[in-house]
């Protein structure tokens, strides 16, 4: 069993103070083995920050980054899964499916993470997953309204992986779990 | 039916006496018999009616009793077995042989007792292993029970001084480590009973550990008794170590009972010499019940006769008061005071109870409050040549003080800041560095106590002080009051709060008196601004008319920050502003024709000023985002010439200012992003913005770049949802275009020899055919994908393309996805199935 | 049925007797060796009722045999010496004959197990024409000492169930004498069930055979009672185990290929609903040489 913490556009300081109180209390060292963040932290701190709650960290560059080193796709493989990172802003239109799932097929992975819309989502697309995080602080987005704060879990195990999004609605911590599973593992062997 | 629990309990304890009798008969016919071996085996069997856990600890008590008066029989008999030349330590570890760990203990125990009072080792020794081994024991009950035999069978045996078993490795501070530890577990296990079995239990459990509290208590006592505690060993050792315990078993019931215990048992002389430590424990405790010992400690005479006799002391003259300072008399004194105050407050709540002690205390804590501002003031101020610091240090005692004694009382400490302004006037800037930093801790006091900068915000005095510091400090201080702002979650609502607050951080916010600071290390700018943006998050008000007025306020401060600072400071004001804009975008515009109302299109104009201050040599990428999260707000808010407006901004910026290939990329992707997504613009508009568009991407420095800026653009042509936007022949155009590109990448690559990933480009914008295709875009035609598919093919295999597994698997894969949607059947598996790929690949 | 002559062995005691339990479960007095000892002693012969024995020759054999229960009837002798005592022809009286081994191998330690025994035997056997040989036999106990290993290492480790219970625990040695004790700590890192009791037990593992035919048997030996009730977070339970009360021998490794006997000491935790989670080490126990 592997657990990822998958967040991404934090905007902090520009459009967000800090993570959410919550959020911090739950994010402990030690329990998550990765962390693939899809970009707009913005700042060194909170790269430090993410450092301290898991060492393996992977980032890919947001418009908004100070550290314009990130590149822009990142894809690793955890356990049977291949994974995929990339913010999104360089696909058009943004938050558009089909358009991620080209992404996916070109970077040849089973889960593909993006965010820059600050909207939670998660598909099951053709045999793999596309999935979006949403804004960790809940950060003001002009594509979406009304933004929650939300991060994504992935508790990845053997052919399986259970996504859980913790979204804080209202002072609130809630958690949605969807399952996942791998059917072909033929898919990204070369 | 429900058993009746006492009943229960009665036949439990009575089949638990009648199995220790019979076991003690055959136990006493052993001993008679000098038979050491059933001796062990039969009083193991009579402990194991301990093991119980069947009784309440009344009841219990009742079986240990009787336990207890066989074990000093069997006690008696080890003795007599060493005198016939048993060797005892032999018998130390015979009865550690048994597999029970109860009844060993108990045997363990009892056996040690005999081994002390032989001298062959150590009574430390001794005792040091039986306390080690009773953390065997677990269960609250049993487990104080043993120890509470441990207890009452060594406390003759202590090295105590004076005692026979006092020697050179034996010295009383090993008697008190051992009754220390001992208590601590016992008071661990105490506390711990509460905690467990059943909630609803929680009363009965509350009523049994009560009547246990003696078997921790009398610990306390034995320290007590013990001769070579003296006062020094009482104030280094005893006393702290005691309320280390008391304190962090965190039990409301234990330390109230511990706390009457140690004002009990110890001499009142020791007390008086220990108040501090005694009055430092008292904050720490679980508030609710320590008053109930109050009335035990002499408090208030204590502490008025101190603080009289020092306030003489101190106004005789001025030579004594570095004194004074070097001792930390007065914060000691008004922490004391401050932690008395708080016991009144506890005493009010249970006035009933202690009305007495309360009606006594209360009027003296009054006169020292008066006496202590009005007098201190007084002495303070008659003394002309004190230096800073010390004048520093002892307002910002008498703060702390004040705050302690009188949290309700803002104008106290304002009128403490005011004597401390009053000193300090005509001295100029602090250079003294002690000083500084007592004036960091003046102006951090009222931050720490309430929590809440706006009471600061209150305080008249407060920015007159800070005028006193230095550049460095100004700043420190200014990191302290964000500091608190962010960790207490303090939200600045109004425009004027805003204006103070900007004041007491002007040290951030702008290079002080036009100089800018060069010498600050950029990580350390950096930081700074950051909390300051940060900080711009916190300002915050629902009401659209003020929020549009703390905007104002805000960005009129931060203008004035210099090129340096608005890159940090500039994006929180937007974001701030966009979100007031989203706000009032449901409303209808000037409802009843007020012009001075805050309306979407006065924001804009507000930012499109405030963003271009960002343009120019400063930040050019950071403003054209900025623009176009602005062409977004006003899109959505159907203002298509604010919207032009910002987009035209956002292209000058893109061709006169962003010349980074890598930047211009990303701008690229932001525009087309962006532009896809209007809706606002008309015809004309709208082709303008697009052709530009189209023209950058084909203008990017690198072939791979421009093909895919290029086919991006196709979606600028067609828009899901929006019929009038769909162009399938222009759509087709860029994709050509693209294709264009791809080929003449393809073809540097050849001549470059060994360059790879063109093929990817193609296998790109076959996935665009693809999108397009399934979008119903007549243009795209299965023909046009059959070609694309073949072209691909033959790229990969010709001889001068070298092997890229990327490409391989993005073929594979787009292979898959055609088959897969060929599969889905239906409208779409239809379409594809015209599509023929041969497996050639 | 009586026998025709009467054999009896006789030793000056020097060496010391000690118990050991006969197939039967009788307990015997035999003599006590170690390896490169001379065994020396006396075979005296003497005719039931003064009757003449007329035999073929008198042997002594001193035989070490590995016998496996489910082999049954099969021994396996790792050791067999022989001296001729007599040359055929009548005996009439009491004779006795003086016999020695001098300075024998015995590798292995006698062992008697579930499974298999270790013997070492003495056997005088009277050859007889026409009628059946008269054999008499003579069992005696080998023990080999070992001195204090140079290297002994504690035993330490953290184990757990994930968010359930976490422990480390800590054996001082991993090698220990017959007579040796077992001290340690067990640490409590997390504890969210409610544990009940916690014991250390010694077990014994013999193997026997090998390949598809291995046999093997634990016994546990003792149940040694650590803890009794629900610890906390933090606590740290001592542990004082003294084996001298448990009959163990020493650890043996693939002996003559035929079979092993190795220590485990498992510490159990009980919880309130009677489930056990353990851990188990394995020991090494050896024979202390005292007189080194």
């Amino acid at each position: 069993m592997v657990l990822v913490l998958a967040l991404g556009d934090l905007h902090i300081p520009h459009r967000a103070p800090d993570l959410p109180a919550k959020f911090k209390s739950m994010l402990v060292p030690g329990k998550i083995q990765h962390i693939i963040c899809t970009g707009n932290l913005c700042i060194k701190e909170i790269h430090d920050y993410l450092k301290t709650l898991c060492p393996d960290l992977h980032i890919t560059r947001g418009e908004y980054d100070e550290e314009t080193k990130y590149p822009e796709t990142k894809t690793l493989t955890i356990g049977q899964f291949k994974l995929g990172l990339c913010h999104g802003h360089q696909v058009i239109p943004w938050g558009d499916l089909d358009s991620l799932a080209m992404l996916q097929r070109q970077l040849d992975v089973d889960i593909l993470v993006t965010g820059h819309t600050h909207q939670f989502t998660a598909y099951k697309h053709e045999g793999g997953v596309v999935i979006n995080p949403g804004s960790a602080t809940g950060a003001y987005s002009s594509i979406t309204y009304d933004v929650n704060p939300s991060f994504v879990l992935m508790d990845i195990d053997g052919l399986r992986v259970v996504v859980y999004v913790y979204e804080l609605i209202d002072g609130e911590v809630k958690v949605d779990k969807i399952d996942f599973k791998k059917t072909t593992t033929s898919h990204s062997a070369h | 039916m429900m058993l009746d629990g006492t009943e229960d309990e009665d036949k439990f304890l009575a089949a638990g006496i009648a199995g220790l009798q019979q076991n003690s008969f055959y136990m006493h016919r052993a001993l008679d018999s000098n038979n050491l071996r059933d001796a062990l085996k039969y009083s193991a069997q009579m402990l194991s009616e301990l093991r119980t856990s069947k009784l309440s600890p009344h009841k219990y008590y009742e079986l240990y009793m009787r336990a207890f008066d066989q074990l000093r029989k069997l006690e008696m008999f080890f003795e007599e077995e060493t005198r016939r030349g048993c060797s005892i330590i032999d018998l130390y570890e015979l009865v550690q042989h048994a597999g029970n760990i109860l009844p060993r203990l108990y045997l363990l125990c009892t056996v040690g007792s005999v081994y002390i009072k032989s001298k062959e080792a150590p009574a430390k020794d001794v005792l040091k292993d039986l306390v080690e081994m009773c953390r065997g024991i677990q269960h609250p009950v049993r487990g104080l029970f043993l120890r509470s035999y441990l207890s009452q069978v060594s406390r003759d045996k202590l090295p105590d001084i004076g005692s026979e078993y006092e020697g050179d490795a034996d010295t009383v501070a090993d008697a008190v480590e051992f009754v220390i530890q001992n208590f601590t577990e016992m008071n661990k296990l105490w506390v711990r009973m509460q905690h467990q079995g059943p909630a609803r239990e929680k009363e009965k459990r509350e009523k049994e550990r009560s009547e246990l509290r003696d078997l921790v208590g009398k610990n306390l006592h034995v320290l007590s008794q013990i001769e070579g505690v003296d006062l020094d060993m009482y104030k280094d050792v005893v006393l702290p170590r005691v309320l280390e315990q008391v304190v962090n078993c965190k039990d409301e019931l234990a330390q109230f009972y511990l706390m009457d215990c140690i004002i009990q048992v110890f001499p009142d002389e020791y007390h008086l010499q220990t108040l501090d430590v005694l009055l430092g424990a008292y904050p720490q405790l679980q508030a609710s019940e320590l008053a109930c010992f109050f009335p035990f400690v002499d408090i208030k005479t204590i502490l008025s006769q101190l603080m009289e006799r020092l306030s003489n002391y101190a106004a005789s003259s001025a030579e004594v008061l570095p004194e004074f300072l070097q001792v930390e008399a007065f914060s000691k004194l008004s922490n004391a005071i401050g932690k008395s105050y708080f016991l009144i407050r506890m005493l009010l709540k249970r006035k009933v109870y202690f009305f007495t002690s309360f009606s006594c205390v209360f009027p003296m804590i009054q006169c020292l409050m008066l006496l202590s501002l009005c007098s201190w003031i007084v002495v303070i101020e008659a003394q002309p040549d004190m230096p800073t610091v010390g004048v520093v240090t002892l307002y910002s005692s008498l703060l702390t003080f004040t705050l302690h004694v009188h949290p309700d009382r803002l104008d106290y400490a304002d009128q403490v800041l005011g004597a401390c302004v009053k000193k300090l006037s005509g001295k100029g800037k602090i250079e003294d560095n002690r000083a500084t930093k007592q004036i960091v801790a003046l102006l951090s006091a009222p931050l720490e106590k309430y929590n809440d900068i706006m009471i600061a915000l209150k305080l008249s005095n407060y920015p007159r002080i800070m005028e006193y510091l230095d550049i460095p400090t100004t700043k420190v201080m200014a990191t302290v009051i964000i500091q608190s702002i962010m960790k207490n979650g303090t939200r600045i609502s109004t425009s004027e709060k805003v204006e103070a607050l900007f004041e007491l951080l002007k040290g951030l916010i702008k290079d002080s008196d036009g100089i800018p600071n060069n010498e600050l290390d950029e990580d350390d700018f950096k930081e700074e601004q950051n909390s300051v943006s940060r900080l711009i998050q916190m300002l915050y008000n629902d009401d659209p008319e003020e929020m549009f007025k703390i905007i104002d306020t805000v960005r009129k401060h931060i203008l004035a920050g210099g090129p340096k600072r608005l890159p940090f400071t500039v994006p929180p004001l937007v974001f701030s502003s966009l979100k007031l804009v989203r706000q009032l975008q449901g409303q209808e515009e000037n409802p009843f024709g007020d012009d001075a109302s805050t309306t979407p299109k006065k924001i804009f104009q507000l930012l499109n000023q405030t963003i271009e201050t960002l343009s120019g040599v400063l930040a050019p990428e950071l403003a054209l985002q900025l623009y176009l999260q602005c062409a977004e707000a006003a899109n959505d808010c159907d203002l298509e010439p604010v919207a032009y407006e910002f987009f035209t901004q956002a292209y000058i910026l893109y061709e006169e200012e962003i010349s980074d290939s890598r930047a211009q990329i990303t701008a690229i992707h932001l525009i087309i992003g962006t532009l896809q997504r209007m809706h606002v613009f008309g015809v004309e508009n709208r082709d303008t913005l697009t052709h530009k568009a189209t023209g950058y991407s084909a203008k990017l420095l690198k072939k791979p770049d421009q093909c895919r800026a290029v086919y991006a653009c196709s979606h600028l042509f067609w828009v899901d949802d929006h019929d009038n936007m769909k162009d399938g022949e222009r759509v087709l155009l860029c994709l050509k275009r693209a294709l264009r590109i791809a080929n003449a990448a393809q073809q540097m690559a050849n001549a470059a020899r060994g360059s790879t990933g063109s093929v990817m480009l193609f296998i790109e914008i076959l996935n665009k055919y693809l999108y397009f295709f399934e979008k119903g875009n007549l243009q795209i035609t299965v023909a046009a994908i059959q070609g694309l598919i073949e072209l691909i093919m033959n790229e990969m295999q010709s001889d001068s393309t070298t092997p890229d597994p990327a490409a391989d698997a993005f073929l594979a894969s787009t292979m898959r996805y055609i088959e897969f949607q060929k599969q889905k059947g239906g409208t779409v598996g239809e379409k594809y199935e015209a599509i023929k790929v041969s497996h050639a690949g | 049925m009586f026998e025709e002559a009467l054999c009896l062995f006789t030793k000056e005691l020097t060496n010391p007797i000690v118990r050991m339990k006969k197939e039967n479960g009788q307990m015997v007095m035999v003599p006590l060796f170690q390896s490169h000892e001379n065994i020396v002693g006396e075979v005296i012969i003497e005719p039931t009722n003064g009757k003449k024995v007329e035999h073929n020759g008198v042997k002594i054999e001193l035989l070490g045999q590995i016998e496996l229960y489910f082999d049954r009837g099969n021994f396996y002798d790792f050791t067999s010496l022989v001296r001729e005592l007599d040359v055929p022809g009548n005996l009439y009286e009491r004779k006795t004959y003086p016999f020695e081994f001098s300075c024998v191998e015995m590798p292995y330690e006698s062992y008697s197990g579930i499974n298999v025994r270790l013997r070492y035997i003495l056997k005088v056997t009277i050859s007889r024409n026409y009628v059946n040989n008269i054999v008499e036999y003579m069992d005696f106990i080998v023990h080999n000492y070992s001195p204090a290993p140079l290297i002994n290492n504690s035993i330490k480790m953290e184990v757990g169930i994930e968010e359930c219970l976490h422990i480390e625990f800590e054996y001082g040695k991993s090698k220990y004498h017959l007579k040796d004790v077992i001290v340690g700590k067990i640490y409590f890192l997390l504890v969210r069930i409610k544990i009940k009791t916690m014991e250390l037990e010694i077990r014994r593992r013999e193997s026997t055979g090998s390949g598809t035919n291995t046999y093997v048997e634990t016994e546990t030996l003792s149940k040694f009672e650590l803890m009794d009730g629900v610890p906390v977070r933090g606590e740290s339970i001592p542990v004082r185990l003294f084996m001298s009360p448990y009959e163990l021998t020493p650890t043996y490794h693939n002996i003559n290929n035929k079979f092993s006997v190795k220590y485990f000491i498992n510490l159990v935790l009980v919880d309130e609903e009677d489930r056990r989670y353990f851990k188990q080490q394995e020991i090494t126990v050896y024979r202390l040489n005292e007189k080194s």
